[in-house]
């Protein structure tokens, strides 16, 4: 099941109760050959995780310690907040720039199309860190941006070492998150539908407002999260495209870790961010349905 | 059924893998006698071919500095005494730490800082052998722990743009901090948690705490002298970083390791520095706890401490040598930025390396949470 599947309300196909041999048989074939992959994930991902959240309640004393120390510092908490509004900005950014991108893909032909997914998916594939400091050259003072700027009048505007420049620097990263699963979604829409509409008198605001947009909710919702909860968890760009000062949740993490030497606070640290991570997953999985079902409704 | 199967048999699985983890961890540690000769030790040489078929790893920094260290040291250490050294890094704390506590240590000789191998004498790293490693030829209060020698010698100091400053240029720390006398940016380290001692430092005498009573640190008044400048401040995260920003004209003045002060200089930054209570600094040289073969590690360091194997290092990097006999030949430039002269010595600031040790992680949290705020 796919995060876009999860979005569109659709559930696995139900099982029938009885079951021949035979499926029964390649049931359990399909379970031998997850066998690998779920000895990786358990020795891989949920062993470190257990080992974590242990250490979270246990280093350097049994107990809360670690916890009640990042929910009372001031600082920390400021840091986690800047987290959150980094990642709603970066989200925001990515779904204005990302949604029109997407609909071009399947509004145009197949050359176009070609074209305009050989754009998304290059800087994809580029290294985190070529694309990083690509923008800090793009970006730092007396740079080419800055000089665009200055033309412009705008010549006082400080992008690098700035939120703006980490937000800017993340948004052009993320993007093809948000436009790879709007593009799925919006290739498996009926464009009929959106002709029907017209053709009943809908204007095309109203087409787009009633028929398009609900439709592609659940590749909106998708991207988004994707989006969001990568955004979370970044480290490298916020570190070269911002100052000290637009440090995010990694960073601090990173300090505990590995300059400190307190892995349990650094560990508590990734426990809440883990936790927040699921009740945000959480609220916008029961809005998302609770939007469709009220559509289907009505 | 199918799933009862499968559950029952994972188990099984799981503990087999277990056991084949925890088997290669356990070995016996290879070579632990070693014949270094006998009769005290004298820095820069080895038995020849002491330790052949035995394999070291040296970690340090990286770039020009841990070449320097290869070339100028642990090469002709492998040369001469038939052990293979290994190469690795950079030293970060964190991964000691890993190795110290899961018993499986694989760096042998490790550069560090000295407030970090002062910090954790004892519980990450060991005391330096001195039947093994000669160090009666450092200079006079080099060795500030029990567990480390110096690497090499620099400084944090201050450079300034001399084209910007001209005839007037900032001679003392309270200069740096005045940005009504002297506007323009600074830079600053800005590493969260990896702060240098010398920025309180400079920011209380800037204050003007009398040099006797900077210690004990009094950080929230260190940081409101810092907050005085920091619409000013662009924070270096890096000596590369730092060097550029100078080089680049991006600042007016900076706050900086001299081995970069250098560099900029070198290459044609027009900047110059101000030696008034500079503050000197060190990396340090130490062996972790647990290390595979402590008597070859301290050998490696012995061989390092040699006079002529400073004055090479000194060469490829710039950095002072910490061996008093050592005689590097360095550009007149260079001569300028050494900073174990007779004359440097009575400018500078003595950091407290032993309080540092003990309230490192105060401060770096200090520093931190002011950095993030």
């Amino acid at each position: 099941m796919t995060l876009v599947d999860v979005f569109s309300g659709g559930a696995a196909p139900p099982q029938s109760r009885t079951e021949t041999e035979g499926a029964r048989r390649r049931r359990r074939g399909a379970y031998a050959l997850l066998t690998p992959s779920v000895i990786l994930v358990i020795g891989v991902f949920v062993v470190p995780l257990a080992l974590m959240l242990w250490r979270s309640f246990t280093d350097p004393v049994a107990g809360f310690g670690n916890f009640t120390w990042y929910m009372g510092d001031e600082v920390q908490r400021r840091v986690l907040l800047r987290t959150f509004t980094t990642g709603l900005e970066v989200t925001v950014i990515c779904l204005v720039l990302g949604y029109p991108y997407a609909y071009a893909m399947v509004a145009f032909g197949p050359k176009v199309r070609a074209m305009l997914t050989l754009l998304v998916l290059v800087p994809f594939w580029t290294s985190l860190m070529v694309r990083t400091f690509a923008w800090v050259i793009l970006l730092q003072d007396n740079g080419p941006a800055h000089t665009i700027l200055s033309l412009i009048g705008l010549g006082d505007v400080q992008l690098i070492r700035t939120n703006l420049g980490v937000v800017i620097g993340m948004s052009q990263i993320l993007l093809p998150f948000m436009v790879l699963p709007l593009y799925a979604v919006m290739a498996g829409i009926d464009r009929k539908l959106v002709l029907a509409s017209s053709s009943l008198g809908a204007r095309p605001l109203t087409s787009f407002i009633r028929i398009w947009a609900p439709l592609t909710m659940p590749g909106v919702g998708a991207g988004a999260l994707m989006v969001f909860i990568s955004s979370l968890g970044f480290y490298v760009t916020p570190a070269l495209l911002g100052s000290p000062d637009n440090a995010l949740i990694s960073q601090q993490i990173y300090v505990q870790v590995n300059s400190l030497l307190q892995w349990g606070r650094g560990a508590a640290m990734g426990v809440v961010l883990l936790l927040l991570t699921f009740v945000v997953l959480a609220v916008l999985m029961l809005a998302l349905r609770r939007a469709s079902r009220q559509e289907q409704s009505s | 059924m199918a799933t009862s199967t499968f559950a029952r048999r994972l188990p099984v699985v799981l503990a087999t893998c277990m056991l084949a983890m925890t088997a290669c961890s356990s070995g016996p540690a290879p070579g632990a006698n070693v014949d270094l000769g006998s009769g005290p030790p004298k820095a820069g040489t080895v038995k020849a071919d002491a330790l052949k078929g035995m394999t070291l790893t040296f970690v340090s920094y990286g770039g020009i500095y841990q070449d320097g260290q290869t070339q100028a040291a642990v090469d002709p250490f492998a040369k001469a005494s038939g052990a293979r050294v290994l190469q690795d890094g950079p030293t970060e704390t964190a991964k000691i730490k890993t190795q110290v506590e899961s018993g499986n240590v694989t760096w042998d000789v490790i550069d560090s800082t000295n407030v970090i191998t002062a910090q954790h004498c004892g519980d990450l790293f060991m005391p330096i052998d001195t039947s093994i490693v000669d160090i009666s030829k450092l200079p006079p209060g080099s060795k500030t722990d029990d567990c480390s020698v110096p690497a090499m010698g620099y400084g944090l100091i201050v450079v300034y743009n001399t084209k910007k400053y001209g005839a007037n240029p900032p001679k003392t720390w309270a200069d740096f901090y005045d940005t009504a006398k002297f506007p323009g940016k600074r830079a600053i380290e800005g590493i969260a948690g990896e702060l240098d001692p010398g920025v309180f430092e400079s920011a209380l005498l800037a204050d003007g705490v009398a040099p006797q009573q900077v210690y004990p640190i009094d950080a929230p008044r260190a940081l409101r002298k810092l907050s005085t400048i920091r619409g000013d401040i662009v924070f270096w995260n890096s000596g590369a970083h730092a060097q550029q920003l100078v080089e680049g004209g991006q600042v007016d003045m900076a706050l900086l390791w001299s081995g970069r002060a250098y560099s900029a200089v070198k290459n044609g930054a027009p900047f110059a520095p101000m030696w008034d209570q500079w503050m000197p600094e060190a990396d340090t040289i130490t062996v972790p706890k647990g290390a595979k073969n402590p008597k070859a590690s301290m050998a490696l360091i012995n061989y390092y401490l040699g006079a002529d194997q400073q004055a090479k290092l000194s060469e490829l990097t710039s950095y002072s040598p910490i061996n008093v006999d050592a005689k590097p030949q360095l550009d007149d430039l260079a001569k300028t930025y050494l900073t174990t002269t007779p004359e440097r010595d009575k400018d500078r600031f003595p950091l407290d390396v032993a309080w540092w040790a003990k309230n490192n992680d105060a401060m770096n949290t200090a520093y931190a949470d002011w950095l993030a705020k």
